[in-house]
C-alpha cells in the first residue's frame, strides 16, 4: 500500500467518522459494547477464528493462545467498556465544564507491534468510543487480529466497520509511513527506538501516544514461603510467565523472594515445578534462533555459575522449554524471555524497593503474594515507582480493560484537551 | 615463558604443539591433529579448571565419556564476567584482558599466564587476511583507529594492534586515538602523507572509531582517495554508541571518504574470551563470496542453540568457537552470536535493524546498557 492509497483511506475514514459522530454517543458505545461481548465469549465465531488462526500466524502454541485469550478477555466485555467510558469520559466531561464538543480527534492512526492480540483489540475499539475512526497498521508479527477485529465490527454494524481500515505498510516505505503520520492522533506500539523515531516524524499530529517496551516483575513475601499458599502463588506466577511465552509487557521476568536463603530456595523450587506443569499444559511456541541463542547462553551462564559454587541454582527442562535460576543477589541480569525466570533473594521490603527501583522507567505490572497487611502499602509504593498494574500471581495476563501501560487512561489518552475542542462536532456521552 | 614457569609439563607440551602449528608457514586443515589436541586440551582443562569440570560433570561429560571434540562443553562468553576460568593457578596470571562494557555489570576477563599463544595466533591470521600481499620481511603502513595498548592495557584489541604494529608496521604507522578521542588532525596528516608518497595504507580500527573518523573528514569537507592497494579492517559493533550504521552504510562511507572499495574492507570477528580471531575472506580470496575464515587451530560450530546439535544444510544457528589458542582458559566458547556455515568459512547473521519483535517486553540486557 503506497502513500496515495493511505491518504485515500484516511479521507474515507474521515467521512465515515463524521457519520459515526452523527449518531448518539450512547448508541455508538452500545455497538462497541456488543462487539466486546462477542470477543469475550469463547464460543463466538470471531473468537474461534482468532484462536484457530493466531497460532500459525504468530508461532504461539494453540493451547497457549486459547488459555491466554480465555483469561485476558473473560472480563473484557460490554459492561466493562461501559464502566470504562463512564469513568474516563465522565471525568473528562467534568473537567471540560460542560463543553459539549467532541472529545476525540478526527482520525487516529494506530501502528501495532508484536504478536499479542489484546492490545490490538483495545487499540481499535478505544478511539471508536470517542467517535474517532481508526487507520490501523497491523503488526508484521500478527497479520490476523486487526483484520478479524475490523471484520467483526463491520459484521455487527457496517457504519462502525467503515470507521476502521487497515494499512498494511511496508516498513521501508517512508512515504506511506509519512502519510499515516499525518493523522491528527497517532498511537504507536513498539520498541522504544521505534516509538521515538515515529514520534519525531509525527510532526503534523496533535497527539502522539507511544507504548514502548515495558517489563513486569513479581515479589513473594514472607507469608507465602511454605506449603499450599506457596504452591498456589507459584502456579499462578508460572501461568503469568508461560502465557504469551513471557513476551508480553505484563510477563514477569524476575521474582523477588523476600526472606532468608532457604525461603528463596523453596520459592525457586516451587516456581520451577509450577513452570514445568504450566509448560506441559501450555507448551512454548516457536522460538527464533536469536532468541534461542540468548536463552541458551543465559542458561549455560547460570549452569556454570552454579557449578562454580556461587550458590546459584538452576532448574530447567531438558529441551530448553523453560528455565528458573535462583540467584544469590538482587543484581539485575539479562532476561532472555521465552520462559526464563530469575528468582532473586531480598532481605525485606526496603531491599525489595531498592531492587525494583532501577526498573522504574520500564515497569508495567507487579504480581504480589504473601505480604499480608503490608500489601496495600507495598502496592502504593510500587505504583509510585512506575507500576501501572499490581495484582496477585496468576492475574498479570488478565489486566482489567481500563489498564493502560502508561497510566494515562485508555480513553483519556486519546481525548483532546477541552480548549482545543472545535470541529468536528459531537458530544460527550 | 609459560613452559618454564608453569611447572606443568602436560600444559607445556600442549602449548608447544599448538605453537608449532601456528608457526607453520602453510595453513592446512588437519582434522586428526585438531581432534587429538582438542581432546588432550579438554582433559587438561577438565582437570585444572574446577568450575569447568563441575559444569561438564553436570552435563555428564568427562574426558572418559567424550566421543569426540564436538561434544566438548562450551562455556558461554557471559561466564567470563564472573568466574575466573583458568586452567592454571590464578596467582600465575601475567595478563588480564577485559571485555568492553558498561559500569552496570562486571566486565568479562580473560586471565593469561602467557601471551605467547595469543600473539602467535593473531599474527599469521592478521597477515594472511589483511596483508596477504606483504612480502616476507616487509612492513606496511598501518593506521590504527583505537587507543594504544599503553592507554588501555586490558584491551585485547589494542594489544593485538600493538603486536601488529610492532611486527608488521613501518616507521610512520601508529595510533590515532588518544585519551579516548580521535586525533583527527594527526590522522589526516598521516593519510595525506601516505597519499603524497603513494604508499598504500591499512586503516584498522573499531567500527565506531571509523564513524568518528568519517565524521571528522565530513566536518572538514575532506574526501580522500587513499593510494591503490589500501585496505581497511574494522571490528566491533555500535552498541551504546551515538551513531549507528549498517555494515553496508559504513562500507559505503569508507569508500566515499577514504577511497577504499568495499571489496577491500575486512571485518574481523573476535572477542576478548578467545585467543584467535576470524577475518573476512575478501583479500585472501577476492572474487569469491565474502565469508569469515578460521585458522586451522580453531573450529567454528554452528549449532542449534537449545540442543547444541550441529546445524546442517546452511541453516543459521548459534556460533560455538573451539580454539586451541585458549590453552590457559577453556577451549570451547559459546557465543550469543548467530551464524551460518558458508563453504570453508562462515557468515555472521546480524539482526535486521528495526526488525519488529513478537512481544512488548524487553530483554533486561537492553536495559542494562547492552553490556558485552
Amino acid at each position: 500500500m503506497n502513500a496515495e492509497s493511505v491518504r485515500a483511506r484516511m479521507h474515507a475514514l474521515r467521512e465515515a467518522g463524521a457519520r459515526l459522530r452523527a449518531r448518539a454517543p450512547s448508541a455508538r458505545l452500545a455497538t462497541l459494547a456488543r462487539a466486546l461481548d462477542r470477543w469475550s465469549d469463547p464460543q463466538s465465531s470471531w473468537r474461534r477464528k482468532l484462536e484457530s488462526k493466531l497460532p500459525a500466524a504468530t508461532g504461539f502454541a494453540p493451547e497457549t493462545v486459547r488459555r491466554g485469550l480465555a483469561i485476558a478477555l473473560a472480563d473484557w466485555n460490554g459492561a466493562a467498556l461501559e464502566r470504562l467510558a463512564e469513568r474516563e469520559l465522565g471525568a473528562l466531561r467534568a473537567a471540560s465544564a460542560g463543553d459539549p464538543a467532541f472529545p476525540g480527534f478526527e482520525l487516529c492512526a494506530v501502528v501495532l507491534a508484536g504478536a499479542i492480540p489484546m492490545p490490538t483489540l483495545k487499540a481499535i475499539v478505544a478511539p471508536l468510543v470517542l467517535g474517532t475512526p481508526v487507520l490501523v497498521k497491523p503488526a508484521s508479527r500478527d497479520p490476523v487480529t486487526a483484520e478479524l477485529v475490523a471484520r467483526s465490527l463491520a459484521e455487527l454494524d457496517p457504519e462502525v466497520g467503515a470507521c476502521v481500515a487497515l494499512a498494511p505498510l511496508s516498513r521501508s516505505d517512508a512515504d506511506a509511513q509519512a502519510a499515516l503520520l499525518e493523522s491528527d492522533c497517532v498511537v504507536v506500539y513498539g520498541d522504544d527506538a521505534t516509538v521515538s523515531s515515529l514520534a519525531a516524524r509525527a510532526t503534523a499530529s496533535r497527539r502522539f501516544v507511544g507504548h514502548g517496551h515495558r517489563l513486569s516483575l513479581a515479589a513473594f513475601g514472607p507469608e507465602v514461603a511454605h506449603g499450599e499458599t506457596l504452591a498456589v502463588a507459584a502456579a499462578g506466577l508460572a501461568q503469568d510467565v508461560a502465557l504469551w511465552d513471557q513476551l508480553g509487557c505484563l510477563s514477569p521476568v524476575a521474582l523477588y523472594a523476600v526472606g532468608d536463603a532457604r525461603a528463596c530456595d523453596r520459592i525457586a523450587e516451587s516456581v520451577a515445578a509450577g513452570l514445568a506443569e504450566a509448560s506441559s499444559r501450555w507448551p512454548r511456541g516457536e522460538i527464533d534462533a536469536a532468541s534461542a541463542a540468548r536463552f541458551a547462553h543465559a542458561r549455560a551462564d547460570a549452569e556454570l555459575r552454579a557449578a562454580s559454587g556461587t550458590g546459584v541454582s538452576l532448574y530447567a527442562d531438558r529441551d530448553g522449554g523453560w528455565c528458573v535460576v535462583r540467584e544469590v543477589d538482587a543484581e539485575p541480569r539479562p532476561a532472555p524471555l521465552h520462559r526464563f525466570l530469575r528468582v532473586h533473594p531480598v532481605a525485606d521490603a526496603r531491599a525489595l524497593a531498592a531492587a525494583i527501583a532501577p526498573h522504574a522507567r520500564h515497569l508495567a505490572g507487579v504480581a504480589l503474594a504473601g505480604f499480608g497487611a503490608q500489601r496495600a502499602e507495598l502496592a502504593r509504593s510500587l505504583r509510585g515507582s512506575g507500576a501501572t498494574y499490581v495484582c496477585a500471581p496468576g492475574s498479570l495476563q488478565a489486566p482489567p480493560l481500563e489498564w493502560e501501560s502508561e497510566g494515562r487512561g485508555v480513553l483519556a489518552s486519546l481525548a483532546r484537551p477541552p480548549s482545543s475542542r472545535r470541529a468536528p462536532s459531537g458530544s460527550l456521552l | 615463558m609459560l613452559t618454564q614457569e608453569s611447572g606443568d609439563p602436560a600444559r607445556a607440551e600442549l602449548d608447544r604443539e599448538v605453537l608449532r602449528w601456528m608457526r607453520e608457514p602453510e595453513w592446512r586443515r588437519d582434522d586428526a591433529r585438531f581432534e587429538s589436541l582438542a581432546l588432550r586440551l579438554f582433559a587438561h582443562q577438565f582437570e585444572h579448571c574446577a568450575p569447568y569440570r563441575r559444569f561438564c560433570e553436570g552435563r555428564g561429560l568427562t574426558p572418559r565419556s567424550l566421543r569426540g571434540s564436538d561434544e566438548i562443553p562450551a562455556v558461554p562468553t557471559g561466564a567470563f564476567k564472573e568466574i575466573a576460568l583458568t586452567s592454571f593457578p590464578l596467582a600465575r596470571a601475567r595478563h588480564c584482558f577485559r571485555t568492553s562494557g558498561t559500569s552496570v555489570r562486571a566486565r568479562g576477563a580473560l586471565h593469561l599466564d602467557t601471551l605467547e599463544l595469543y600473539e602467535a595466533s593473531l599474527l599469521p591470521s592478521f597477515r594472511r587476511h589483511v596483508l596477504p600481499d606483504l612480502p616476507e620481511g616487509g612492513r606496511a603502513r598501518i593506521v590504527v583507529l583505537a587507543p594504544s595498548a599503553d592507554e588501555v592495557p586490558d584491551s585485547s584489541l589494542s594489544h593485538m594492534f600493538a603486536v601488529v604494529l610492532r611486527e608488521l608496521g613501518d616507521a610512520a604507522s601508529g595510533w590515532f586515538v588518544r585519551g579516548g578521542e580521535l586525533d583527527a588532525d594527526a590522522l589526516l596528516s598521516a593519510l595525506d602523507a601516505a597519499c603524497a608518497a603513494a604508499t598504500p595504507v591499512a586503516v584498522c580500527g573499531t567500527a565506531f572509531a571509523f564513524v568518528h573518523a568519517l565524521d571528522a573528514l565530513s566536518r572538514r569537507g575532506r574526501g580522500l582517495v587513499l593510494p591503490r592497494g589500501s585496505r581497511a579492517l574494522e571490528t566491533g559493533g555500535f552498541k551504546g554508541r551515538s551513531r549507528v550504521l549498517t555494515r553496508d552504510e559504513l562500507y559505503g562511507e569508507i569508500e566515499s571518504r577514504l577511497g577504499i572499495p568495499a571489496a577491500r574492507i575486512v571485518n574481523q570477528y573476535g572477542m576478548t574470551e578467545l585467543g584467535s580471531q576470524f577475518y573476512d575472506s575478501v583479500l585472501v580470496d577476492p572474487g569469491a563470496p565474502r565469508r569469515k575464515l578460521a585458522p586451522p587451530w580453531t573450529r567454528i560450530r554452528i549449532v542449534d542453540p537449545l540442543s547444541g546439535e550441529q546445524r546442517q544444510g546452511g541453516r543459521e544457528g548459534a556460533i560455538v568457537v573451539q580454539d586451541l589458542a585458549n590453552t590457559g582458559s577453556v577451549f570451547a566458547v559459546q557465543t550469543a552470536d548467530l551464524g551460518v556455515a558458508r563453504g570453508d568459512g562462515f557468515e555472521l547473521i546480524g539482526r535486521e535493524p528495526g526488525a519488529e519483535e513478537r512481544g512488548c517486553s524487553i530483554a533486561l540486557d537492553e536495559l542494562l546498557g547492552g553490556a558485552t
